[in-house]
């Protein structure tokens, strides 16, 4: 990018972050230090981690959200679990089970199901390969990658396939005693994809993602 | 010992952007650099009060009814952790008890202790009150589990006639309180808790 036409305001801004650094949590003004990978800076005043350089974390990132995307997929398209009582068997998918509480008139419980344990993590997912993708590559970042990221943070608490899953496995112990359980493939797939997200979402290094789009806009 | 406040700056919380035009958006991610949220008191207690609200119907009402040839038997989350201990899951009960019932009240406590205390200008250290806030932090999105033990029976016990398990009144309420208590615990400023303990800045008032 030519430097000489970005506006001044945000070459002041970039040349002030690239001396300073604050933590968020005490506000505390700090000279940026410069980590290795695989190192961390403290605020000497609160001792919270201000921020990790992680130790290739584009590669990682891309690796573990590829692993996650195939997981996805493969929990969405097969068959989660199988119910048998007396005779009766009954098989879902995720799919179906959150189409299965819409019809039956549950309709907030299939919203919150269809966004936290699919529509979150999916776009969670898909934006954190988006920008690895684009800093493994030229390593060109823009607004695009600016709006992703953001996104990214914001619906990082909302995310939770993890809990999904230990509720689930509540509800097995509580259905037990009821009807005989089978679990399909997809279980199995949601089980991997929770541990992948849990390590993926820590893998990407938060601060070379915003300094390296800073320096470029 | 600085805080960007002292020097005219802010930092948006959002990317870890400083500025030193404190209010404008931030040129790198578009989210707002104020020095401190503004009213974020006032959100906090408004999603507190509105999760505590929410809490009563969620605890009084029943999560989960179950139609069964037996007959209809609705049940709340205490009902449920008393009968998961009585059939002797104790693990899992004590899951259910800790995610739905301790987590929620620890949560609704320290949001308060730390909204009040901001408030109040309580001389406490804060350092500890700094560990009470990662802490909620870190907890504050378990207790969704009730509400996904309740959607996983509803989903998977519709056998024709026989037995079919559905959410009660009480889930929705549940599950509204667990959301509006993340929000409050987000609005929360954790640099407001510093705020007393920086020598000159008692002049702020926070809001």
């Amino acid at each position: 990018m030519n430097v000489q036409s970005r506006p001044s305001r945000l070459i002041a801004v970039e040349q002030l972050n690239r001396d300073w650094v604050a933590c968020p949590y005490c506000d505390e003004v700090w000279a940026r230090p410069d980590l290795l990978e695989g190192e961390r800076a403290r605020c000497g005043n609160c001792h919270s981690i201000i921020f990790i350089r992680k130790t290739r974390s584009a590669e990682r990132t891309i690796a573990l959200m590829i692993a996650a995307l195939i997981l996805f997929i493969t929990a969405m398209s097969f068959p989660f679990m199988r119910m048998e009582k007396s005779g009766l068997s009954n098989e879902i998918s995720v799919l179906d089970a959150v189409s299965i509480l819409w019809t039956n008139d549950m309709h907030f419980v299939a919203l919150l199901c269809a966004g936290f344990i699919l529509l979150f993590p999916l776009a969670r997912i898909l934006l954190l390969l988006f920008i690895g993708v684009s800093l493994l590559g030229k390593g060109e970042t823009g607004r695009p990658h600016a709006w992703s990221f953001r996104l990214a943070q914001l619906i990082e608490p909302w995310t939770m396939a993890e809990i999904f899953m230990v509720g689930v496995i509540v509800s097995l112990v509580k259905v037990g005693k009821l009807a005989d359980i089978t679990l399909g493939p997809a279980f199995w797939s949601m089980t991997g994809l929770m541990i992948v997200l849990t390590i993926g979402g820590q893998t990407i290094c938060k601060d070379t993602v915003w300094h390296n789009i800073r320096g470029q806009l | 010992m600085t805080t960007t406040r002292e020097l005219g700056w802010a930092l948006c919380r959002s990317c870890g952007t400083l500025t030193d035009q404190p209010g404008e958006k931030c040129l790198v991610c578009g989210a707002s650099t104020e020095i401190r949220k503004p009213q974020s008191l006032q959100y906090v207690w408004a999603f507190w009060f509105a999760g505590v609200l929410a809490y009563i119907p969620g605890n009084v009402l029943p999560i989960m009814v179950t139609d069964s040839v037996a007959g209809t038997s609705p049940s709340t989350i205490i009902g449920g952790v008393i009968s998961l201990a009585h059939h002797g899951s104790y693990v899992i009960a004590a899951v259910i008890f800790i995610a739905s019932i301790a987590v929620p009240m620890t949560k609704f406590a320290i949001i308060a202790w730390l909204a009040l205390s901001i408030q109040m200008r309580w001389k406490l250290s804060a350092h500890r009150r700094h560990i009470a806030h990662e802490a909620i932090e870190f907890i504050r999105r378990w207790s969704m589990i009730d509400v996904f033990v309740v959607a996983a029976l509803a989903a998977l016990i519709q056998v024709g006639g026989l037995m079919a398990i559905s959410p009660g009144t009480g889930l929705d309420a549940f599950a509204l309180s667990v959301i509006f208590t993340m929000l409050s615990a987000n609005s929360l400023d954790p640099r407001m808790i510093w705020d007393a303990s920086h020598p000159g800045e008692e002049k702020h008032v926070a809001t």
